[in-house]
């Protein structure tokens, strides 16, 4: 038929730029880096084919095994402090107070604004001496307060926290929307059998908020392995790589030490223990997730 | 809504006060990194030394309240890395706009064996991290002799999307079919059913599109740093890292150009906020 024809072509006409993206882009890449994660290649010398070379390095590197423990503790902070503070406030702005549009405004703030220019902001809070943080806690009757980015105990978890202020509007936003469609009438419900506050959200709010905090987990998980911009303005990784976590130290092979191979390899390794961790919460889903 | 219902009036008051607390708390700890920029990008260099640290802005109590901010702008090269963040992040958010309204009306409405395979490819390799495809990307815009150029930081949003197609995807199939039928009915091509037809009716969706590209990509700082060596074509991140590293304690001046990079996107957030939250939270929810 001369019509479907027509919009045959014209569907490929349209779908030009995405496959071509997708091939340069994306597939190639993906392949590409695959196949140079096989090879040593200081960017400027030739390539030398070592098999699992690579692999083995980094398995047996005490720097790549620092930055591995680096990223879990990373991860452990941000995943359950991003979610159970995006919770907690989303359901306190769930009550239909006029005032909630502003604080709603408020709470999504950092995550529209510029990356760079919020953490300079925090570098300077963070200041040892002269920064409002410590100064604040002095104030509070702290004297020994850490150093915070030059202390290696407190670089990570303020990497971390940094984070967690930028995203956790984002994540409440989510959340907001999947309490918006809970059925108030469960709550009366609730009430009437006489559930206190705190049980009517476990029993009813919670469960039926499950589908939302799945998704909320996977976005989370996700974005916690590849903090970058906040870890260079904040820390560049330091001090003595103390938040060096496992995204900035494949930049810092491939592109401070020029070593691609090694960053790739490093690269694919951070790939499949971020498939393994989302298969795993897929794997679960069933039994936690109320599909309503 | 919960409070007032309350059988127990007093009770309710004092759940709502607590509210309240809450809430401002968080708000304040929120805000306060915007605020302490603000504030300290209207200070004198030598109060940001000053223990206790002050909150007065005092350069706003002078004859010459925008010092930091002038100094910022015309003397360290401020509006050149402004202009170039401007330019970039408007032209790859026209690019987004134009592949992803393409891309996910062919999904939506367009028939082409093999479509559904393409578009779940897409989406999952959206989810590949990007420190797997830099390294080749890289190469690749290095043999294309692209380095120190604006072309990495806009092509790519020229060609792919998934967020953008995703959303865009979705928002073309929810809408009616029968305007689509009528026009072919009339004769309209594919082209002119999507040009004349649904593209107009798209309209909040393509500038959630827009807008998220724009943010994105003005915050953008790992390519600007792999692809522009030049001083001339520094976009604003940029900038204020080198800022960083020439001048460690110059705060003040550090502080008013963070707040010149975080206005534009709060203003555009603020024109648009309705269409963005629906974008965020409709490609967020349903993905």
């Amino acid at each position: 038929m001369r019509s479907s024809r027509k919009v045959r072509i014209t569907a490929l006409l349209f779908l030009a730029p995405t496959i071509i993206g997708l091939l340069v882009f994306r597939l190639v890449p993906i392949g590409w880096s695959f196949a140079l994660s096989f090879y040593d290649w200081k960017i400027f010398d030739t390539p030398t084919f070592v098999g699992f070379g690579n692999y083995a390095h980094i398995f047996s590197s005490p720097t790549a095994y620092k930055v591995f423990l680096n990223s879990a503790y990373f991860s452990a902070i941000y995943v359950p402090g991003s979610i159970g503070l995006a919770l907690v406030l989303a359901v306190l702005l769930n009550n239909g107070l006029r005032s909630s549009a502003f604080f709603r405004g408020a709470f999504f703030l950092p995550y529209i604004t510029s990356t760079v220019a919020v953490t300079l902001a925090w570098r300077w809070i963070f200041s040892t001496k002269f920064g409002l943080l410590n100064n604040f806690l002095g104030w509070l009757g702290v004297d020994n307060a850490p150093a915070w980015l030059a202390d290696p105990t407190w670089a990570l978890p303020a990497v971390a926290l940094v984070s967690i202020w930028k995203d956790v509007g984002f994540y409440m936003i989510l959340l907001l929307a999947g309490l918006q469609t809970i059925d108030p009438t469960l709550y009366e419900a609730a009430r009437v059998d006489g559930a206190k506050p705190i049980q009517r959200f476990f029993k009813v709010t919670v469960p039926l908020l499950t589908r939302s905090l799945f998704f909320v987990m996977i976005l989370a998980l996700v974005r916690s392995t590849q903090t970058f911009e906040i870890t260079y303005a904040l820390t560049n990784g330091g001090p003595n790589r103390a938040s060096t976590t496992l995204a900035f130290y494949v930049y810092q092979n491939a592109f401070v030490e020029f070593e691609m191979g090694y960053a790739a390899a490093l690269s694919y390794i951070m790939c499949f223990i971020l498939g393994l961790f989302t298969l795993t919460n897929f794997y679960f889903r069933k039994r936690w997730v109320h599909d309503g | 809504m919960t409070a007032n219902l309350h059988p127990n009036r007093g009770n309710a008051r004092v759940t709502l006060i607590v509210l309240y607390a809450v809430l401002l708390i968080y708000a304040v700890v929120t805000l306060m990194p915007f605020i302490w920029m603000l504030i300290t990008s209207f200070k004198e260099p030598r109060d940001v030394f000053k223990l206790p640290p002050s909150f007065v802005p005092k350069l706003l109590f002078t004859d010459h309240p925008f010092e930091n901010y002038v100094e910022i702008w015309t003397q360290r090269d401020f509006v050149i890395y402004f202009r170039n963040s401007a330019f970039v992040s408007f032209m790859a958010a026209v690019g987004q706009v134009f592949a992803t309204s393409l891309g996910g009306y062919a999904f939506a409405r367009l028939d082409l064996p093999g479509k559904n395979w393409l578009f779940a490819l897409v989406l999952v390799t959206a989810f590949v991290p990007v420190e797997v495809t830099i390294i080749p990307e890289f190469l690749i815009m290095r043999g294309l002799g692209w380095v120190d150029t604006f072309l990495p930081l806009i092509v790519p949003s020229f060609l792919v999307g998934a967020f953008g197609t995703f959303m865009l995807r979705e928002y073309f199939a929810s809408l009616p079919r029968d305007y689509g039928d009528a026009a072919y009915v009339d004769g309209a091509t594919p082209f002119q059913i999507f040009w004349k037809v649904y593209l107009p009716l798209a309209q909040p969706a393509l500038v959630a599109v827009f807008v998220i590209a724009f943010i994105n990509n003005w915050d953008e700082l790992l390519r600007p740093l792999l692809f522009l060596n030049s001083n001339e074509l520094k976009t604003v991140p940029l900038g204020l890292m080198s800022f960083v590293s020439q001048y460690e304690a110059s705060w003040t001046l550090l502080m008013a150009g963070s707040v010149i990079s975080t206005l534009p996107l709060i203003i555009i957030y603020m024109l648009t906020q309705k269409y963005v939250l629906q974008g965020f939270v409709g490609g967020g929810v349903k993905g």
